[in-house]
C-alpha cells in the first residue's frame, strides 16, 4: 500500500513539470479520437514502445550507472516467447508476456551475476557480447525459426482480439502501450524512490563508500538489471504482436540496444523524464526529417546527416542530456 | 443595370450549362502506387536502380511511345480507366522490416495508395505484404526472391520474379553441366573437382533461405557441403568468415550478399587469396554497378544468377529499347535489379489495365487472370501469368534465370556474359576462377 502511495505521489516535482505531464498525458489520451494520420499514430506507437525501453534501461544505466548496451537479447526474449508460444501453443498475449518476463528475469539473472563483477567499459563491452552471442544463438536455432524468424500470420487469427493481442487498426495497440507507458511511468516513480533506488545512486556516486555503508553492491545491481529486464520484455511481447513478424537480426540487432541507451542518455539519464524525453525528441525527429526531405522530397540522405548533427550538438551542449539542459536553465532563473 | 442583367444572366448559363456537362466528362483519375524500396543503408545502390526502374516504366506508361513494342507504350495512361496517370509514392525502407510496415500503413491510409510495390529485401516484404494483406490492398513484388513469400496463402500479393529455389536449382544444374561437359568453352570437368561446397549467406529472409536451399541441392545433386555461413550483412569485417570458407578448401564458393557486403566479400577473399574454381553470387549485391566499378579486374570469372544482363538485348531487341532509354537517364545499363521493378511496374499496368478499375476486388480478379506475353518484357522469362492454387499462389509461372559472368571484352570493358542455360550462351565460361 505504502509503494502504491509512493508510485502515485509526485509532490517532489515542481508544479509546472506535473502542469506539463498532465497535459501531455490528456493530450495523448484524446490523441487518437481526433483527426490524425496513420503514420503520426504509428510514430506514437513507437515513443512509447522506445520510452518503455529507455525507462528500463534506466533504471540500470541511469540511476545505477551501468551503462548497458546489451537491451537487444531482452527484447528478443520477450518477442520470441509471444511468438512461439502464439504459433505453436495458440497462447495468448496475456499469458506469454509474463513467462517471457520470467525466462528474460531469469536469464538476466544467469548472464548479470558474473557481468557485474566488471565495471565500466568492461561491463559495456560484456553486454554487448552477451546479447550478439544470444542472438547468434536464435539464429541457428530452428524451433524459433532460425535467422528467418517468426510470422504471425495475418490471415489466421480474425481481428480484433483482445486474448492474443492482434488487430487490425493500430488504436487498439496503441492503448495498450500507453496503458503500459503508464504503468511504467508510476513504477519508476516508485523504484526512484524505493530502497534499492537509493542504494543505486549511492553506488553511482561511489561504489566503495556504497559498500561501507552496508550497501550489497553486487546484488543490488543483479535485481536493478532484473527489473530493467522485465521491462524491456513486456515491451518485446508486444512488438511480436505489433509488428507480427520477427527476426533476429531486426529484433535483437545491436541497433536497438544502442538506440535504447541513446535515448535515455540524450534525454537525461538518471532523471525520471529523462527517457521519455528522449525518445520523444528522437523518435518524431527521424520519422519525420525522413517523411519530409527523405524518399519524398528526393534529398535522401539528408534526413541522417541532420538527425546526426541534432545528437551530436545535444550532447556536445549538455552531457547530461536535455533534462540536464532544463535543470541548468532553472538554475540561472532568479527565484 | 440591363447590361449587368444580361452578363448575369450568361454567366448563370455558363454556370448551369457547366454543371449539367460535369456528370458527363470522364476526369482522368490518378492511380498511386506506393513504391517501398532501400534508398538509404547498405543496399541504397540497388535501391537507386529499383527505383530508376520503376520510375521509367511510369514514363512510359504515361506517355505514348510509339516505337516502344510494348502494350503499355500505346497508350498515355490506362486506357480502360480514361487515361489515368500513374503516380508513383516512394519510400525508403533502409532494410528494415519494422520501418516497411510502418511504411506500408502511411501509404495505405495516409497517402491511400491503391496498391503497392516493393520491397527489394525479402524480410522488408515480409512485413509490407502482411500489412497490405491486412488491409486488403494488392502488392505486386518484382524483386524479392526469398521462396517463402509466396507460400503463406496471401490473397493480396503476387510475385513477378522467379525465386531462389529455381536460381539455386540452376547453380546446380550448371555444376552439373561442367561436370557433364555441357558448358560451353569448357572441356569436360571430373565431378571430383568441383566436388566441395562453401557458401556465405547474409542471414535475413533472404540470405538465410539461399543457405536452406544450397544445402538441399548439396544433398539432392550429390555435392559436399563444406561449410555453410551466415553473416550480417551490415558486417564492417568478414575476415574471420572469409578464414573459415579458405579452411574448407572448397572447389565452389557460393555467396548471398547485398551490394556492400558483396564488395568486402570479394575484397576479403582477394586480400587472403582464396582460390576456388568456381565462385558464384545470388544477384543482388554481385550484379550492382557499384560491384563492377568498385572492384575493377578483381571480378572477371565471378559467375552471377541474374534475371538480366545487358547482353539480353542482343537477342531481344525491345530489351535494348528500354535499356537504351534506361542509360540515357542513369549512366548504367539496366541490371536484375532495375530490369525487375520495371516489369513489377508493368505488371501493375496491365493488371490495372484489365482490371479498368482501382477497386481491390477488380484488381485481385484481374492480377490473378493476367497473362502477359514474354514478348512484352524486358526480362527474358516465357510471360507473366500467376498461379492462383497449389503449394505456392501468387507465384509467377514462367519465369526463369541466367547464369552470368564477369568477362573482359577485346576493349578491355568489364561485362556480364550468358553461361547459363547452356542453349543461350553469349560467350564461353572460363574456367577455373582465375588467379587473384
Amino acid at each position: 500500500m505504502e509503494a502504491l502511495k509512493s508510485a502515485f505521489d509526485f509532490s517532489d516535482f515542481p508544479r509546472s513539470d506535473l502542469f506539463v505531464a498532465g497535459a501531455l498525458v490528456v493530450l495523448l489520451l484524446v490523441f487518437p479520437l481526433f483527426p490524425h494520420s496513420a503514420f503520426a499514430m504509428a510514430t506514437v506507437i513507437q515513443f512509447f514502445i522506445f520510452s518503455l525501453y529507455g525507462m528500463g534501461w534506466n533504471t540500470i544505466g541511469g540511476y545505477g550507472g551501468q551503462v548497458d548496451l546489451g537491451k537487444a537479447q531482452y527484447v528478443g526474449i520477450g518477442a520470441y516467447t509471444t511468438a512461439v508460444m502464439l504459433i505453436r501453443w495458440d497462447i495468448p498475449f496475456w499469458v506469454s508476456m509474463p513467462v517471457g518476463v520470467c525466462l528474460a528475469v531469469a536469464w538476466s539473472f544467469v548472464i548479470g551475476f558474473p557481468l557485474f563483477r566488471l565495471k565500466g567499459h568492461y561491463f559495456a563491452i560484456a553486454t554487448i557480447a552477451t546479447s550478439l552471442v544470444l542472438k547468434d544463438l536464435f539464429e541457428v536455432w530452428d524451433f524459433v525459426g532460425a535467422a528467418r524468424g517468426l510470422e504471425i500470420s495475418p490471415i489466421k487469427y480474425t481481428p480484433p482480439d483482445f486474448l492474443r493481442l492482434i488487430f487490425r487498426e493500430d488504436i487498439y495497440y496503441y492503448y495498450v502501450i500507453f496503458a503500459f507507458f503508464l504503468i511504467g511511468i508510476f513504477y519508476i516513480n516508485w523504484f526512484r524512490k524505493s530502497r534499492l533506488g537509493f542504494q543505486l545512486r549511492a553506488i553511482k556516486d561511489n561504489e566503495s563508500v556504497a559498500q561501507s555503508l552496508g550497501i550489497n553492491v553486487h546484488l543490488a545491481k543483479v535485481k536493478t538489471y532484473a527489473i530493467a529486464t522485465a521491462f524491456v520484455s513486456v515491451v518485446g511481447s508486444f512488438h511480436a504482436c505489433y509488428i507480427k513478424n520477427i527476426e533476429p537480426e531486426d529484433t535483437m540487432s545491436l541497433n536497438i540496444s544502442i538506440l535504447i541507451a541513446l535515448m535515455a542518455m540524450l534525454g537525461g539519464a538518471g532523471s525520471l523524464w529523462g527517457p521519455i524525453i528522449g525518445a520523444g525528441i528522437l523518435i518524431p525527429l527521424k520519422s519525420y526529417l525522413k517523411e519530409w526531405l527523405g524518399a519524398t522530397a528526393g534529398l535522401v540522405g539528408i534526413d541522417l546527416i541532420l538527425y546526426a548533427l541534432i545528437i551530436m550538438i545535444i550532447s556536445a551542449t549538455e552531457p547530461r542530456g536535455i533534462w540536464g539542459i532544463v535543470e541548468r536553465l532553472r538554475r540561472r532563473k532568479p527565484n | 443595370m440591363k447590361r449587368t442583367l444580361k452578363w448575369t444572366t450568361a454567366a448563370i448559363v455558363v454556370v448551369l450549362a457547366f454543371g449539367l456537362l460535369v456528370p458527363t466528362v470522364v476526369w482522368a483519375k490518378e492511380i498511386k502506387i506506393g513504391v517501398i524500396y532501400p534508398l538509404t543503408g547498405g543496399a541504397a545502390a540497388a535501391g537507386r536502380e529499383l527505383r530508376a526502374g520503376a520510375e521509367l516504366a511510369a514514363d512510359i506508361a504515361n506517355n505514348a511511345m510509339a516505337d516502344l513494342e510494348m502494350a503499355m507504350a500505346k497508350n498515355a495512361g490506362i486506357k480502360s480507366m480514361g487515361g489515368a496517370k500513374i503516380t508513383l509514392i516512394f519510400k525508403d525502407h533502409e532494410g528494415n522490416p519494422t520501418l516497411g510496415a510502418d511504411l506500408a500503413k502511411k501509404l495505405i491510409l495516409d497517402d491511400k495508395v491503391d496498391g503497392l510495390l516493393g520491397c527489394y529485401h525479402s524480410s522488408v516484404t515480409k512485413t509490407v505484404s502482411a500489412v497490405a494483406e491486412q488491409y486488403g490492398v494488392p502488392m505486386i513484388n518484382g524483386s524479392s526472391t526469398s521462396p517463402g513469400l509466396t507460400e503463406r496463402g496471401f490473397k493480396w500479393f503476387w510475385r513477378t520474379t522467379p525465386h531462389d529455389r529455381w536460381f539455386t536449382k540452376d547453380l546446380f544444374e550448371l555444376l552439373k553441366g561442367l561436370s557433364e561437359g555441357k558448358a560451353r568453352g569448357v572441356a569436360k570437368v571430373s565431378k571430383q573437382d568441383i566436388m566441395k561446397l562453401a557458401s556465405a549467406c547474409e542471414k535475413t529472409e533472404w540470405g538465410s533461405f539461399t543457405s536452406t536451399l544450397v544445402e538441399e541441392f548439396s544433398k539432392e545433386y550429390g555435392f559436399d557441403l563444406r561449410k555453410s555461413l551466415l553473416y550480417a550483412k551490415e558486417a564492417p569485417d568478414l575476415s574471420s568468415e572469409v578464414r573459415s570458407l579458405k579452411a574448407s578448401r572448397a572447389d565452389v564458393m557460393l555467396f548471398a550478399s547485398y551490394t556492400s557486403d558483396a564488395i568486402l566479400m570479394i575484397k576479403t577473399l582477394d586480400a587472403q587469396k582464396v582460390q576456388p574454381k568456381v565462385l558464384w553470387g545470388q544477384d543482388a549485391g554481385f550484379e550492382t554497378p557499384e560491384f563492377q566499378q568498385t572492384l575493377g579486374d578483381s571480378i572477371v570469372g565471378i559467375l552471377t544468377r541474374t534475371v538480366f544482363l545487358p547482353k539480353v538485348v542482343e537477342v531481344k531487341p525491345l530489351a535494348g529499347k528500354v535499356n537504351k532509354m534506361y542509360k540515357e537517364r542513369t549512366g548504367n545499363d539496366l541490371s536484375g535489379a532495375s530490369a525487375r521493378s520495371f516489369t513489377g511496374l508493368q505488371t501493375w499496368v496491365h493488371v490495372l489495365e484489365k482490371a479498368g478499375s482501382t477497386d481491390p476486388k477488380a484488381v485481385q480478379a484481374a492480377a490473378n487472370a493476367i497473362e502477359i506475353s514474354g514478348s512484352e518484357l524486358v526480362v527474358p522469362w516465357a510471360g507473366i501469368k500467376f498461379s492462383t492454387s497449389g503449394k505456392e499462389i501468387g507465384q509467377n509461372e514462367l519465369g526463369s534465370g541466367l547464369i552470368g559472368q564477369y568477362q573482359k571484352d577485346a576493349s578491355g570493358n568489364i561485362g556480364l556474359e550468358i553461361v547459363y542455360p547452356f542453349d543461350v550462351t553469349t560467350a564461353d565460361m572460363i574456367y577455373p576462377f582465375p588467379k587473384w
